[in-house]
């Protein structure tokens, strides 16, 4: 596998005191710094007046309605479906009835939306500066030689990442510049972060990134009531089962081997 | 097992309360150790911040409230306020408790009360508040009063499920069966694999069919046998589910067996409501509640390990059910 | 596919499945970063360091399974093959390779 020709540069102690400590070190610390900064900026959700609260919890009632209709009687169902759907059409339920009719609001003239986007903003950037920061930092000193080699071997093509400004030809895959040490601790501090930070902590990005692409920022642009006629019809396309249907025979065929 | 100081000591029984309360002074001086005393820059390195944390806070305060021990109470919520700050709703919800609880008498409660509607006044949307405002009306016998804050406070947040079980409970009180199920069968919509809240169901419809007679009987009776059983499926070994099944079972084999005629059409089909159970599956259900009464109570006497955490009044009640059970027999 | 009644009699909660797979990839995290200081101090390269992992990682599988899980993996874990054997193979992998080269240049420089 090595070959005859396996290749040995004899390095100095001292890159690492100078070079791969203060890397892994300031990683460690732009980790706990975005974790702090992300809790910093996270701007506490705003208070909304009470008919919005109204509009959006009752639609959350008939959304509970239509998950967890199993749970309820037939006769009960029923009733609470015929009185949402009626509800909901006479826009009982809407934070502001005289609004009815107007159209899709602009996102853009709406603060809360307005809102919204600078969070996602902040999150970016709190993201994005460091990660692009230190990667200057570190092709500003310490590009140019190779300091570490890689305990595995690695296909040609890494070699222009990994070796970026060493330059010579010959030169083995697994002998790497700074950079990929970079790259390595960038995934591999995980750990590292839930030990000190606790495991519900905001340090790495790459976890950060699978949170926020959940999030639609254009959710709520929607016209209220166009959400609730929607909803209305969910509703009544709902086929009725009840859960304590045939639960004393489930219950008997589960039990009947423990006692 | 779980720890107590992390569950809610509303539900746990007057000996873990005290026991809890007398832990608080220990546990609180036990945040204070070398880890927060570190100065503030390298504090940063060390996360001393948990849920679990403030949630210890907030049961030791309600226990020492309980017991009666003001003074750690209020250091407990002095904590909970400094991180938390003054306006949080929780707070203010935690302060509006302590207040009523150091009330002497019924004038003192009336400010509490006006306190609330003050900052209700300000900012109707802080839903703790209301909530206390609806209990302090309870608790002052203003039982109607009570019943319309909520049904106010639920219009305009029906998913609230903690409003909706406290309504059922006034409305039960109030001895308005049909309003109490209603209220509970939107819990159950809210959190549908509540065990404890299908269980409660079970126990309003076994109240509510006392009252009735023939076919009605019957179809509560085993509407609220059934939700014995799935407050089982969902949760084993839960004590009051066992118990209200042998409950019903014992209630449904009598009416069964006497009258077979009346009951074959009360499953009214258009209206969609299950057939009665047939009396084997009952007869069935009662031995298995039977049997597993017995062994819940035999291994909780015995101390066993995994089966300590049943309360004691529960126990109790459970075995003076199954002596009444082996008394009809020897008769 | 999924039952849709057979979810509703049994459910699954969500907090509940996402505190189990944080406990696991918690302590696969943290057994990943000490196999990798292992096979950095031993000087193990490319196959058999990995296959130091692979083996590393079976052992902890089934530690977890003897003693997390209790021999019952189908209470934990809603698709045991998935969430518990399989799936977190690689979970751990960029620790290894991280505490792996750190160890490994050390030891040999």
């Amino acid at each position: 596998m090595a070959g005859a020709a396996e290749q040995q540069i004899h390095r100095d102690p001292a890159l690492f005191y100078w070079i791969l400590l203060p890397i892994t070190v300031v990683m460690v610390l732009t980790g706990i710094l975005r974790h702090y900064l992300s809790t910093l900026l996270q701007t506490a959700p705003k208070r909304l007046p009470l008919p919005k609260i109204r509009e959006q919890r009752s639609l959350l009632r008939s959304a509970n309605l239509r998950m967890n209709y199993a749970q309820i009687s037939p006769a009960a169902f029923q009733k609470r479906r015929e009185w949402w759907i009626e509800s909901a059409r006479d826009g009982k339920f809407l934070a502001d009835p005289d609004a009815r009719g107007k159209g899709k609001p602009n996102p853009m003239s709406d603060p809360a939306m307005m809102e919204g986007m600078m969070g996602m903003m902040k999150g970016n950037v709190a993201m994005m500066v460091p990660q692009s920061l230190i990667m200057g930092w570190i092709n500003a000193f310490f590009s140019g030689y190779v300091i570490m080699k890689l305990p595995f071997p690695l296909t040609p093509q890494f070699k222009q990442m990994l070796q970026a400004g060493v330059g010579t030809r010959d030169l083995d895959v697994r002998w790497v510049s700074s950079l990929s040490w970079y790259f390595l601790t960038l995934f591999g501090l995980q750990p590292v972060y839930n030990f000190i930070l606790g495991s519900n902590n905001a340090a790495n990005q790459v976890t950060q990134q699978m949170a926020q692409s959940q999030v639609n920022p254009m959710g709520g642009a929607e016209d209220p009531e166009k959400i609730f006629n929607a909803e209305a019809e969910n509703l009544e396309v709902v086929e009725h089962y009840y859960i304590l249907d045939g639960v004393e025979d489930r219950l008997l065929e589960r039990l009947q081997g423990t006692v | 097992m779980a720890n107590p100081l992390l569950e809610a000591p509303t539900n746990s029984s007057p000996a873990t309360a005290i026991d809890l309360s007398q832990k608080a002074s220990t546990f609180i001086n036990s945040q204070s150790s070398w880890l927060s005393a570190i100065p503030y820059p390298l504090s940063l390195f060390i996360n001393t911040e948990s849920q679990e944390k403030w949630q210890t806070y907030e049961n030791l305060f309600l226990a020492c409230l309980r017991t009666g021990d003001d003074n750690t109470a209020y250091a407990c919520l002095e904590s909970l306020t400094n991180r938390f700050g003054k306006g949080n709703d929780r707070i203010l919800g935690l302060q509006g408790l302590y207040k009523e609880s150091t009330a002497k008498n019924d004038s003192e409660l009336a400010e509490v009360l006006k306190e609330y509607e003050e900052i209700l006044k300000n900012d109707p949307t802080i839903f703790s508040i209301r909530k206390r405002r609806a209990a302090v009306l309870r608790s002052m016998g203003r039982t109607s009063d009570a019943v319309t804050a909520l049904t106010n406070l639920l219009d305009q947040s029906p998913t609230d499920a903690e409003a909706w079980s406290e309504l059922a409970d006034l409305y039960l009180m109030l001895g308005s069966y049909e309003q109490a199920i209603f209220c509970l069968e939107e819990v159950v919509l809210v959190m549908p694999n509540s065990w404890n809240m299908q269980a409660r169901t079970g126990e309003v419809l076994y109240l509510s069919s006392e009252k009735l007679e023939g076919a009605d009987q019957l179809r509560l009776l085993s509407e609220s046998m059934r939700r014995y059983c799935r407050s089982l499926e969902l949760c084993d070994d839960y004590l009051r589910g066992y118990y209200g099944l042998k409950l019903t079972t014992d209630r449904l084999l009598e009416l069964l067996s006497t009258g077979k005629k009346s009951q074959q059409s009360s499953s009214d089909p258009v209206k969609g409501d299950l057939a009665p159970p047939s009396i084997d599956a009952v007869k069935k259900l009662n031995e298995l509640a039977t049997s597993k009464l017995t062994e819940i109570v035999r291994r909780s006497k015995s101390g066993e390990k995994g089966w300590d955490g049943y309360s004691e009044a529960e126990i109790i009640a459970a075995r003076e059910l199954l002596d009444r059970g082996t008394q009809k027999i020897e008769r | 596919m999924l039952d849709e009644r057979e979810l509703a009699t049994r459910p699954i909660v969500q907090e509940s499945v996402q505190h189990n797979a944080r406990t696991v990839s918690n302590i696969r995290a943290l057994t990943a970063s000490l196999f990798g200081v292992a096979a950095g101090t031993l000087g193990l390269e490319s196959f058999p360091g990995f296959i130091f992992y692979a083996v590393g990682t079976a052992v902890v599988s089934v530690l977890i399974f003897a003693f997390k899980a209790e021999s019952n993996p189908k209470a934990y874990f809603w698709r045991p093959l998935q969430d518990l054997w399989a799936g977190d193979m690689f979970g751990g992998l960029m620790s290894f390779v991280l505490t792996w080269t750190l160890l490994y240049n050390l030891a040999k420089a």
